[in-house]
């Protein structure tokens, strides 16, 4: 019976009639670029819930966007990403480089590379962004390798994929 | 020129003889099909044009209500007197009542439909709010249900809805009168969520309600969907009667209250200060006038008053009723001139909103109404207010609104900017729906989606350069590419949808700027939706009247726009898939094409007295159909755009081909230059085609 009231609460506090974005989604995109022999890797998330994580996680007082923005933030964030972002290539694991970020709206796009690749059968990837402090959190991972494009929505609890 | 014309012809048949014959049937899937399957048959309470019909009716419930408020043990008691006026043309043999506060009863069938799962740990706060020991019961305890003249009525509830079981039937054209008492537990709604509730703070022991849903409420009855059928399972909003309310509401003698309707005992209520005040409020335009300062309310905040005192309001012609009271509130006001009419803006808060909400509050209000006037009609009540509800919830003349700074008095522009973004959104459902009263319960886009698109136009109004989020065509792009089966069509009800915001509120709100931006222009846009709003104001609109009404005061056929933004999840895909060069050589009178092959858009050859004639192939990878907005870009560096309507994929949802011929050489074409089509994957969209990405461009910029 108790399981049933647990998440009363959780649903009720989504019914507002406002949503500032009331889903908890981000969105990885690997491109495997022949020409500069490199893994691009773009993702988005939301900058409220990124802000959140880091500051509960670094004990710090991100505020991004505004006048009094956390100088050297993108310490924090290469930090972050190295911790909750791993790959695999031909099951080897890579590191990657983080080249920075930018904002656009509500959003935080990051730009990560893995360069010296000349040639790959498969990605690996475990994506843990933002699901310690947001268990709802979906992490849809999509990857383009050569003209085939496939995605999937990864979880707290199914963390990782492999694209062939 | 015949034979360019013959040319031309034969372009648009060469799509056909690639088709494949094949021997079976099939039924009309052309995708600019009418909707005459998707949409009622039009009668004379609802016609064709999307107006009511002569003989539209409506129902009017009008409620006398007193209610008390128990501080001290947050609970609301209430007594009510319900005038039903059955004007519908048919006899009806029950009453349905709305029971919402159920939603938050002990035996309540809300949690049970959601699926629950056992967290690896959660924090001790969560864990004892998640598994608490006792469930609170927020629900309505009926005391009694009677006649006019006191003798018990006959009823039986079902969840959320209460059945009043008639002796006799209500004959069409009468009225009936019975009376309901009740009582509830108010919920503090920032630990247990919910539209409606009260905020505790600790350091001073005050509470602040905002209350809603708070009474039992006359279900709709009408021709679409007789009587609702369709319980609360709490996200999906309401569908209400409009009539006259009289209320009396009784606080804490040193409370600030806010409500639906006119204060009727101004005298009583305020102080002889706070009138006068309010005096000066009532012809000052440009900046709020304090009427209770955080002085004052702060000193008032310290004691508690063991006495009671009575709010009385009459609201004429609202469809609901909601209060804002707390001994903390400071209020401001300042006058909203209507088209010659003067509107009261008014926001409520505690010392903890402030300077965001003396800033920001009731300047948004009134920039609301003013924008919101412009393009429906002029906002016909008396005032509107904002409070400092901390959530973001709509009701007639009222709302509750999220934002507060720092401890230290300073806010970012984020804080600022969400906080505007909701004040300006939920003072706009006064428009949508609390007066074009369309059936929330049903079509929560009908009221999110339309309000979230004037909600931009307020904005921008409010300060140049509004940063702009939801409702711009770029930022639906990652919702509409995302996983199908996770996407619903917005005509989807509210309650079954899986990313509520964006399907009810970012799409409808992007599929009409697009109309208005991009398809019908702003003139013929904003005249139908105009029309729209006037023709339904007061009235129960369904979506069928509004597609109609924007088809038919625009002159432009729609049909084609709704099935694919309103009744599928596809999205818009168009890129370039090759140009072929031609130019001419003219011996007497034939007119030869010659091709040039070379790469590029570069002429090899180029005989002086040719045009530069470009055969150019569009495909369409998504499923949208959607104008094709081409901007070819000279190489002497101007440009020239030129936009096919989306008529053109008629004949071949596929790929078109279409022929562009200029006097000066192209060198660069591009697909939707300026983003306005929502177009998911632009990799496609130039030729040549680009040979840096996104990726690439960032890391050029970084590295400098």
């Amino acid at each position: 019976m108790k399981l049933n009231k647990t998440f009363l609460l959780l649903f009720i506090i989504s019914f507002l009639s406002f949503t500032p974005h009331k889903y908890y989604l981000s969105l990885t995109q690997i491109n495997y670029k022949t020409e500069s022999k490199s893994i691009q890797i773009i993702i988005n998330v939301f900058m409220d819930d990124i802000e959140t994580a880091l500051n509960k996680d670094y004990a710090i007082d991100l505020q991004l966007t505004t006048k009094k923005e956390l100088k050297n933030n993108d310490v924090f964030f290469k930090k972050y990403l190295k911790e909750k972002l791993h790959f695999k290539v031909d099951e080897i694991a890579k590191n990657f480089t983080y080249i920075g970020k930018e904002y656009d709206g509500d959003l935080v796009y990051f730009y990560l590379e893995i360069e010296n690749i000349n040639q790959l059968k498969t990605i690996e990837i475990t994506n843990n962004i933002l699901t310690k402090h947001f268990p709802k959190q979906q992490n849809l991972t999509k990857c383009k390798l050569g003209e085939k494009h496939k995605s999937i929505l990864l979880t707290q609890t199914e963390n990782s994929a492999i694209f062939k | 020129m015949k034979k360019i014309g013959f040319f031309l012809f034969s372009l648009v048949f060469a799509a056909n003889s690639f088709a494949q014959t094949t021997k079976e049937g099939h039924t009309n899937k052309n995708k600019f099909r009418q909707l005459k399957q998707e949409l009622p048959t039009p009668n004379s309470e609802r016609t064709a044009s999307g107006a009511p019909g002569k003989k539209y009716t409506q129902q009017k419930v009008d409620y006398v209500m007193d209610i008390t408020l128990d501080d001290d043990n947050t609970k609301i008691t209430g007594a009510e007197t319900i005038t039903y006026h059955n004007n519908s043309t048919d006899d009806l043999s029950y009453l349905w009542v709305q029971l919402d506060q159920n939603v938050r009863a002990a035996d309540s069938k809300t949690p049970d439909i959601s699926s629950s799962s056992i967290p690896k740990k959660m924090n001790k706060a969560k864990f004892e709010k998640s598994f608490p020991e006792e469930r609170f019961d927020g629900g309505f305890n009926i005391m009694s249900v009677t006649n006019k003249d006191g003798s018990k009525l006959s009823h039986t509830i079902n969840q959320t809805m209460m059945r009043i079981n008639l002796a006799k039937p209500l004959a069409s054209g009468d009225i009936y009168k019975f009376k309901i008492k009740w009582w509830y537990n108010i919920n503090n709604h920032r630990t247990q969520g919910g539209r409606s509730g009260y905020e505790h703070f600790p350091k001073d022991g005050n509470n602040n309600y905002v209350i809603a849903q708070f009474y039992p409420r006359m279900c709709v009855y009408d021709n679409v969907e007789g009587w609702q059928n369709d319980q609360f399972w709490g996200r999906s909003e309401f569908a209400l009667e409009f009539g006259d309310f009289t209320v009396n509401i009784t606080v804490p003698e040193d409370h600030m209250l806010g409500a639906t309707g006119i204060l009727k005992n101004e005298k009583e209520v305020l102080s002889r200060k706070e009138r006068k005040r309010l005096e000066v409020a009532r012809t000052t335009f440009d900046n709020p006038v304090i009427i209770r300062t955080q002085e004052e309310a702060e000193k008032i905040e310290k004691t508690r008053a063991s006495k009671t005192k009575t709010w009385k309001f009459f609201a004429e012609n609202v469809r609901d009723y909601a209060f804002a009271t707390s001994r903390k509130f400071i209020w401001d006001a300042m006058a909203v001139d209507i088209n010659g009419k003067t509107v009261m803006a008014y926001s409520l808060y505690s010392k903890e909103a402030n300077p965001l909400y003396g800033d920001h509050s009731t300047r948004a209000v009134a920039q609301t109404l003013k924008t919101y006037s412009k393009y429906t009609f002029d906002y016909p009540y008396h005032k509107a207010i904002s409070v400092d509800g901390q959530m973001g919830m709509e009701y007639p003349q009222i709302c509750f609104n999220p934002g507060r700074p720092a401890a230290d008095g300073t806010y970012s522009d984020r804080v600022k900017y969400t906080m505007i973004h909701v004040t300006i959104h939920e003072v706009g459902h006064n428009f949508f729906p609390m007066i074009v009263n369309s059936d929330e319960r049903q079509w929560t886009w009908m009221d999110e989606g339309l309000n979230s698109y004037l909600e931009m136009l307020a904005e921008l109004d409010y300060e140049e350069n509004y940063p702009l989020k939801r409702g711009l065509p770029k930022n639906i792009v990652g919702y509409m590419r995302g996983d199908q089966s996770k996407i619903a069509p917005i005509m989807s009800k509210g309650d079954n949808v899986y990313e509520f915001g964006n399907n009810a509120y970012g799409k409808p709100a992007t599929a009409l700027w697009i109309l208005r931006e991009t398809i019908m222009g702003k003139e013929l846009f904003d005249h139908a939706f105009r029309t729209y709003s006037q023709r339904w104001m007061f009235k129960h609109p369904s979506p069928a009247d509004f597609f109609r009404t924007m088809e038919d005061a625009s002159g432009i056929d729609l049909d084609w726009f709704w099935r694919g933004w309103f009744y599928t999840t596809d999205f818009n895909d168009i890129g370039i898939k090759g140009v072929k060069k031609f130019q001419t050589n003219t011996t007497g009178d034939t007119v030869e094409f010659v091709e040039d092959t070379s790469k590029g858009l570069g002429f090899v050859n180029k005989n002086e007295n040719s045009k530069y004639h470009y055969e150019i192939t569009y495909n369409k990878p998504g499923g949208l159909v959607m104008p094709i907005i081409v901007e070819f870009t000279y190489k002497d560096g101007t440009k020239e755009r030129k936009t096919y309507p989306a008529q053109i994929w008629r004949y071949n949802d596929k790929e078109v081909t279409k022929v562009f011929s200029s006097l000066k050489e192209i060198e660069s074409i591009m697909i939707d230059p300026n983003l306005e089509t929502a177009d998911v994957d632009t990799s496609n969209n130039s030729f040549p085609k680009e040979k840096t990405n996104k990726f690439e461009t960032f890391k050029t910029k970084i590295k400098g």
